[in-house]
């Protein structure tokens, strides 16, 4: 059986595969040899079922701060009952 | 940033490169995908905690890095989309290390946003576009453009104050209706928005109301964007300052 994170990386980088229908990418990774998982996220686009095979990790996404809060502030002052935000807003992250 | 599709040359070249690369990625399979391309990936999730300010999260972050960078490692720190929108440890490691001396730089990727513009079909210069974290629009006075796009990120966390809560909840996004409706009708189009991850999915597009937007269930990743509302208005005055501008040049 092939790999599926290579697999993965594989249909990313692939003009074909990439924007191919369910059904195209699902015939590609039976010629690979894919795992039952990864065929059966690809057919319905439902990346969930690669759990079965790669296990779920549940991920954090937030990486920034909001707008009310200030560089010189500290974690304590951050109570949802304490902090009012700054009139004067740092610059924007981004 | 889809797997397999927006990794730069130059942002893998740096992974495959360093003593040491720190990993705040999205989703779990990425995150394996990068472990194939360094042999000491270090994840950064595990110092979030629901209740602790994320504030001190990213401090710790900061700090994790620079102690790989204070023994002379050469560090790579991965975030996905990119590194530098909507992300505080990385403009702050290279601070620090620009500050202590060391050579410090960031590598864009591609975004939320950029996906965002290919998957809706939006092109910013044409109406203008305008984006908001969320919350400050509700922290201070800001001034709305109804003629171009608005583009709203963090909506499933907005109004939180404390930085240690993942969301907050219908309430709080009825209180950014609230303060919308002044400048949209509530039956006007809000696209959710949340590209591809993984190269076997589609992006997910969805269109409500803005009144419904409350009760609409949202997470951490998705974006919401506001089409115009009112169309281009001239200004004469401008337009009249050009005239004699172009007059005075023809002369001359």
């Amino acid at each position: 059986m092939s790999d599926t994170i290579d697999l993965l990386e594989a249909i990313g980088k692939n003009a074909s595969l990439r924007h191919a229908s369910g059904q195209e990418l699902a015939d590609s990774l039976e010629r690979a040899d894919a795992s039952e998982a990864l065929k059966a996220a690809a057919m319905t686009g439902d990346s969930s079922l690669l759990c079965a095979e790669l296990g779920h990790k549940p991920m954090i996404v937030n990486h920034d701060v909001h707008a009310g809060w200030k560089e010189d502030e500290n974690e304590e002052d951050l109570d949802p009952g304490k902090t009012d935000p700054d009139p004067s807003p740092e610059p924007d992250k981004g | 940033m889809t797997m397999g599709s927006h990794l730069t040359p130059l942002a893998r070249s740096h992974i495959e490169q360093a003593d040491v690369v720190f990993a705040a990625l999205s989703d779990h399979i990425v995150e394996m995908w990068l472990q194939r391309m360094h042999p000491d990936v270090r994840s950064l999730q595990p110092y979030y905690a629901e209740g602790k300010s994320r504030m001190k999260t990213y401090r710790e972050w900061v700090d994790l890095m620079m102690a790989e960078v204070r023994i002379g490692k050469r560090v790579c720190a991965v975030f996905y989309g990119h590194p530098g929108i909507f992300a505080w440890s990385p403009h702050k490691a290279i601070e620090v290390a620009r500050s202590e001396g060391f050579d410090a730089h960031m590598e864009p990727g591609i975004s939320a946003e950029d996906c965002l513009y290919a998957d809706l079909g939006i092109d910013p210069g044409r109406l203008g576009c305008q984006h908001f974290e969320a919350s400050q629009l509700l922290f201070y006075e800001r001034r709305i453009d109804t003629a171009g796009y608005l583009v709203l990120w963090q909506v499933a966390l907005v109004g939180d104050r404390s930085l240690a809560r993942f969301e907050t909840g219908p309430a709080y996004r009825q209180v950014l209706v609230d303060l919308l409706s002044r400048d949209y009708p509530l039956d006007h189009e809000v696209i959710i928005y949340r590209g591809a991850t993984l190269p076997i999915e589609k992006p997910r597009i969805r269109r409500i109301t803005l009144r419904d937007l409350p009760g609409t269930t949202l997470t951490a990743e998705q974006t919401i964007v506001l089409p115009p509302a009112a169309p281009l208005k001239p200004n004469l005055a401008m337009r009249a300052r050009l005239e004699e501008l172009d007059k005075a040049v023809a002369v001359a």
